[in-house]
């Protein structure tokens, strides 16, 4: 399933939230172009530049005075020095960016290079991943906007927001779709933040927080077809802003660079976005010779796609035995390594130890017999002799034994 | 619109609101309110995924309430919270989240994360014990 060939309808909503009925709108195809964030980034630290005032230090700072350096043998620098004397001026070092009262160092000028020039293929990219981007509630919510009550995104709102007249009617109808929690979180800190700018820097050393409220948060952003009135009224609300689709600008939609903005769209702006951005089957009427970016994958699902049959086909099975490394152990100190490299050796082994106890054993009685001892019966040669008697006679016994069974079991 | 979780959570990665980074601290924090971990990550992100699953206290401070979110609505903001309220004792209502999580088959991988946030939620409600000799003496015990 590629979610690039559903098409989905939204509602628009009216003053009172409620969805009109018989009016649905087909999502327009920008929100379903390709995100990109890095080209969203770069475009808009491009454009951030581009409403620079230029600034630079004055052409005659640091040069307006004689000095000449003194030359050699006056054992001082040879930094120009200020000429005459009677003041504490003269005799200082002048010029030098090193120089207290010289010139700064390549002081700046105001033939910089201040604008930048951005390709307006991809100024349009920009746009358009910015705008999908502020169709999915995660990335609004990431951004820090409050949604929780909102009903739909993209959130499509009546035309009748345009004929807007006071700013009493459009903070009722924040309120009504439930949006007016995200202005009231920007509010706090758009109170705090001109409290700050109006404020000097030594006051604002002292208060806690001023940090925060260096940054203005921005709220949702209303974009409209027609201003029959809508935007004086809403100009007034903290962090809010309205935007013209026919202008839309990265700046707004993307403030920081970031996508996600909340954005809240009258009807008749949002059907003019398969106009002005294009469908991939039609190009855009509005803009010449321009369409929306070819996604780079038709999926983006990636669980789904590790699921799929034909992925799975391809792959190979999970190798699920556990390989254990083995330990190499000595058999000439190991008797048990030995032992199962050479399964003969325990016999060896054991005929050995037999042999050698048998020895001492007779040892110790030809010893004994020598020096007309007697052994007592627990004495080991005893034991050992008596033990070797028995097990004389058991092999005896089961010869006998099998010997008796064979001719039974040919019969 | 045609996004997926995944593709969310490479945008959103490395800048949101909720992004907390600390001095020493290798892995980032997130404040997110569904975030059951308060780590910055795939699996606990409160945001980027279809079904998310926080455990927060319940309104009157006795018991938590577990808030889902529905799949079927992520389009729409206003519509797709659940809040199922867990009241009835430490033992039982620990249990029911279990079976709720499991037996609904929804994401199984956070049910043990939110098993240890409920019962912090609860031990967090239980009254703090007095220590020392005050505790002893509205035991009975007379101060010697």
């Amino acid at each position: 399933m590629s979610l690039g060939n559903a098409r989905p309808l939204v509602s628009v909503y009216t003053e009172k939230n409620e969805p009109a009925k018989g009016k649905n709108i087909c999502l327009p195809a920008v929100f379903k172009a390709p995100i990109r964030p890095d080209v969203v980034n770069e475009v808009h630290q491009l454009l951030r530049r581009n409403n620079r005032q230029a600034y630079a230090v004055s052409e005659l700072a640091g040069h307006q005075t004689s000095a000449e350096s003194w030359g050699t043998g006056r054992a001082v620098a040879r930094i120009p020095r200020v000429r005459g004397g009677g003041t504490h001026r003269s005799g200082q070092g002048a010029f030098g960016n090193m120089c207290r009262g010289g010139r700064m160092f390549a002081p700046t000028k105001t033939f910089r290079r201040w604008h930048r020039k951005v390709n307006v293929n991809q100024r349009r990219y920009a746009l358009v991943s910015a705008i999908a981007a502020s169709g999915v509630p995660a990335l609004v919510q990431s951004k820090g906007h409050v949604i929780d009550g909102v009903s739909e995104f993209p959130l499509v709102v009546s035309d009748e927001v345009q004929k807007v007249q006071k700013t009493k009617q459009a903070v009722i109808f924040l309120r009504r779709l439930k949006i007016w929690a995200d202005i009231q979180k920007r509010a706090n800190n758009w109170l705090l933040y001109w409290w700050c700018t109006s404020r000097s820097a030594s006051v604002l050393a002292v208060v806690p927080c001023a940090t925060v409220a260096r940054i203005a948060r921005r709220g949702p952003l209303v974009v409209y077809d027609k201003d029959e009135g809508l935007r004086q009224a809403f100009r007034n609300i903290p962090g809010i802003e309205t935007i013209n689709v026919d202008k839309l600008n990265l700046l707004k939609l993307a403030p920081g660079g970031h996508v996600g903005r909340f954005v809240i769209w009258t009807e008749s702006a949002f059907a003019r976005l398969n106009d002005l951005f294009g469908t991939w089957k039609k190009p855009s009427t509005l803009k010449k010779g321009y369409n929306l970016p070819q996604p780079k994958m038709a999926n983006t699902d990636l669980s789904r796609l590790l699921k799929s049959e034909e992925i799975r086909k391809v792959l190979r099975d999970p190798r699920k035995r556990v390989f254990r490394s083995v330990r190499r152990l000595n058999p000439l100190t190991n008797v048990r390594q030995l032992i199962k490299l050479n399964p003969y050796a325990e016999v060896l082994k054991r005929r050995a130890a037999l042999a050698a106890e048998k020895r001492t054993v007779a040892k110790v009685l030809a010893k004994a017999k020598k020096q007309n001892v007697d052994l007592a019966k627990s004495h080991f040669a005893n034991v050992a002799t008596k033990a070797a008697a028995n097990r004389a006679k058991l092999l005896a016994a089961r010869k006998k034994k099998v010997a008796a069974k064979k001719p039974a079991a040919k019969k | 619109m045609a996004t997926s979780s995944h593709l969310n959570w490479l945008i959103i990665r490395n800048n949101n609101a909720f992004l907390l980074k600390k001095r020493d601290v290798k892995k980032p924090f997130s404040t997110e309110p569904n975030n059951l971990a308060s780590v910055s990550s795939y699996r606990y992100s409160g945001i980027v995924h279809k079904k998310t699953l926080g455990v927060v206290p319940a309104a009157d401070k006795k018991g938590f309430t577990a808030v889902l979110k529905k799949g079927k609505y992520a389009q729409r903001p206003a519509k797709n919270t659940v809040r199922v309220d867990f009241k009835a004792g430490p033992r039982r209502s620990l249990k029911k989240l279990k079976n709720l999580l499991i037996g609904s088959k929804y994401r199984k991988d956070l049910t043990q994360a939110a098993l240890r946030r409920a019962s912090a939620v609860l031990r967090s409600q239980k009254p703090a014990p007095v220590k020392g000799k005050k505790a002893e003496f509205a035991k009975g015990k007379k101060p010697e």
